[in-house]
């Protein structure tokens, strides 16, 4: 399952597993969200290309509106995926400490 | 040359005495011998009526005279008496007239029935300047001793004391030798209990090892297919020489006749703990775990007397469980109430590591202990060697962790492992996008179940993930489930996905994405196909035209590439 919400400093906090079958509400949150935008990734623990892509759209629309999304606490695993995507050159990415 | 030499000086037969005896004392008397040879050559060579030798004993800081076999020797503390001035001062004393000398102890004289008149009393210091002990030389033949017999004696007596010391030391090493070989015995005896050859144990790896310490500690274990299951043993008695490994071996047989006579796990743990608190020395016990595997069953019951930590490797987890023991050590006193035994249940791929604490408690040169937490972490990283190896392998880490440091105590290894096996299961997933959670609880699952490496599991659910969401998006025009076959393999898993009444689709030969594209050219499609050729070992694809089956296979393993692997 996955969990994504607003975070108390006003980051948008994701948690638990982004699968395609987690897309949908992921794509409507991240929908809402305007400007520059932190997603705290420390909890999560796995990513699929459906969910880079959810995250790839965001980036855009923010993007295009001189916003941008930023991805912190990123762990080894998941870092990985971004990179054979080639994502880490989207994304500005902080890694898990 | 000193005045008193002008007298008579030491004569060319004198010398010609010294050195026949010196000759003499070279051979390899034993200390008795030596002693009685001592006496007669300064007799011979000084005219004297008798003598005696008196040892002198470091330890107690005593003189020992030896006056018959079988008889204890007369004790005279150093420092008393005429024997007891000479070996303080070192000198020699010569008295004319003994019964006038109050230091004169009379008592030899009437146990012995001599009498004697005057007396030389020698040192014997040995060329490294030690003390071995004490000459008496008696009643000069015709007159007293003078000077001349004084200087002839403190030749004679280097001469001596040389070859007492050298008699002295070869029986100490003698004596060594002979608890050497004692000890020897004890371990062959120790030796010959454990099991020559591992008990065969249906779906299950069973092995025992014990690495003896030089001449210490006295650890066992057994391993025995009984009608009661698979008997399973490791001991470690108190103590350093002969006596614990001759406790751990009586302990052994006990438990094997308790279990042949048909005793429960029980009865066998109270009764031969009872046996022992009777006849073992007070000050001694043994730490034990005793337990009894039932393979059909899959459960090790056990009795564990002070003996652990007792780690089970949860394959599922990939954690180790602790148990503690459930009693005191054996025959440290009687047992009245016994708590219940603890059972393990044993999974696929569980493990049972029984170590001794000669393992746990070694020592490193920095003086850290080798400890649990690294047995734990071996658990996890090579559970899935054969449990010989792991053993090997186990040692190998003490001693690269020992760093030159001895090995002070015996270390055992008892290994039990429910065989993984080449597992094979499938499930029939529905073509929703939904059904993704299911997929990963079978992965999990069957990850767990069968023992594979976790550090796997994201990739392969990643690679699940993006091959049944391309079955699920591009074949529309079918109902059909996809069956996911998860195939256990060395170091990982084999994975295939079979999908029914569709059109060909190579995976293999999906056009290539470019990563390095700027963003606003980058679309979500392809890159799913691109991430799992990347991360997988192998990926193949197969199409079966008759039933229109498109089937994809992918292997993933730790000796792959490492990327997601975490």
């Amino acid at each position: 399952m996955l969990a994504i919400g607003f975070g108390s400093e006003g980051g948008v906090v994701v948690a638990g597993r982004f699968d395609a079958a987690q897309c949908p509400a992921a794509q409507a949150f991240l929908d809402k969200v305007e400007g520059t935008v932190t997603l705290d990734c420390s909890g999560l623990e796995y990513i699929s290309s459906a969910g880079l892509g959810v995250l790839l759209k965001t980036q855009k629309r923010l993007l295009a509106k001189s916003g941008k999304l930023r991805l912190a606490g990123v762990n080894r695993h998941i870092l990985d995926i971004f990179q054979y995507s080639g994502f880490d050159q989207i994304f500005e990415i902080e890694p898990a400490r | 040359m000193s005045a008193r030499h002008n007298q008579r000086g030491l004569s060319a037969q004198d010398l010609e005495a010294i050195l026949a005896v010196t000759s003499k004392l070279a051979a390899p008397f034993d200390l008795r011998t030596m002693l009685t040879e001592v006496m007669s050559a300064a007799k011979q060579v000084l005219g004297a009526e008798g003598g005696s030798v008196w040892l002198y004993d470091a330890v107690t800081d005593e003189l020992l005279l030896e006056v018959a076999t079988g008889i204890e020797p007369i004790r005279v503390p150093a420092g008393t008496g005429l024997v007891g001035a000479c070996a303080r001062n070192r000198r020699v004393i010569n008295v004319p007239d003994c019964y006038s000398d109050p230091r004169f102890n009379p008592e030899v004289d009437r146990r012995s029935g001599f009498r004697t008149r005057c007396m030389l009393t020698l040192p014997l210091v040995d060329h490294k300047d030690v003390l071995v002990g004490v000459m008496q030389v008696l009643n000069k033949t015709g007159g007293v001793f003078d000077r001349d017999d004084e200087d002839l004696a403190i030749a004679l007596a280097a001469q001596c004391a040389v070859a007492l010391q050298r008699v002295k030391m070869t029986e100490a090493l003698i004596e060594g030798e002979k608890l050497r070989q004692e000890l020897e015995m004890a371990r062959i005896v120790q030796q010959s209990t454990l099991p020559s050859s591992m008990p065969e144990v249906a779906g299950y790896d069973v092995f025992g090892t014990f690495q003896p310490a030089g001449l210490t500690g006295g650890d066992t274990f057994d391993l025995a297919n009984l009608e009661q299951g698979l008997l399973v043993v490791l001991a470690d008695a108190t103590g350093h020489g002969i006596a614990p490994a001759l406790s751990v071996t009586q302990m052994q047989a006990m438990l094997r006749i308790a279990f042949r006579l048909g005793a429960s796990l029980e009865t066998a743990f109270t009764q031969v703990n009872n046996q022992l608190a009777a006849t073992l020395p007070p000050d001694r016990f043994i730490t034990a775990f005793i337990g009894l595997l039932d393979a059909p069953q899959h459960r090790l019951r056990f009795h564990s007397g002070g003996q652990g930590p007792i780690l089970h490797y949860r394959a599922a987890t990939g954690e180790c469980v602790r148990h503690k023991p459930t009693s005191f050590p054996l025959a440290a006193m009687p047992v009245t109430t016994l708590r219940p035994a603890v059972t393990i249940e044993l999974a696929p791929g569980d493990l049972v590591l029984l170590l001794s604490d000669g393992i746990y408690e070694y020592r490193s040169a920095d003086g850290d202990e080798f400890g649990e937490g690294r047995v734990s972490e071996m658990a996890r990283r090579h559970h899935g060697l054969p449990m010989q190896e792991f053993s090997a392998h186990l040692l190998a880490e003490v001693k690269a962790f020992a760093r030159g440091a001895p090995q002070e105590d015996d270390m055992t290894v008892v290994l039990l492992k429910r065989e993984a096996g080449r597992a094979r299961e499938h499930r029939m997933i529905p073509r929703q996008i939904g059904q993704i959670s299911a997929i990963f609880d079978f992965t999990a699952e069957f990850f767990g179940l069968h023992a594979i490496d976790r550090r796997l599991l994201g990739t392969v659910d990643l690679a699940l993930e993006e091959l049944f969401t391309n079955m699920v998006k591009y074949s529309p025009e079918t109902e059909a489930a996809v069956r996911i076959d998860l195939v256990a393999v060395d170091g990982g898993i084999e994975v295939s996905l079979t999908d029914t009444g569709v059109e060909p689709f190579d995976v293999t030969r999906a056009p290539e994405v470019d990563i390095n594209a700027p963003i606003d050219q980058r679309r979500p499609g392809g890159l799913g196909l691109h991430l799992v050729r990347r991360l997988v070992d192998h990926i193949g694809y197969e199409y079966e035209k008759e039933s229109r089956q498109s089937r994809i296979t992918f292997r993933k393993t730790i000796a792959g590439p490492p990327a997601g692997a975490h």
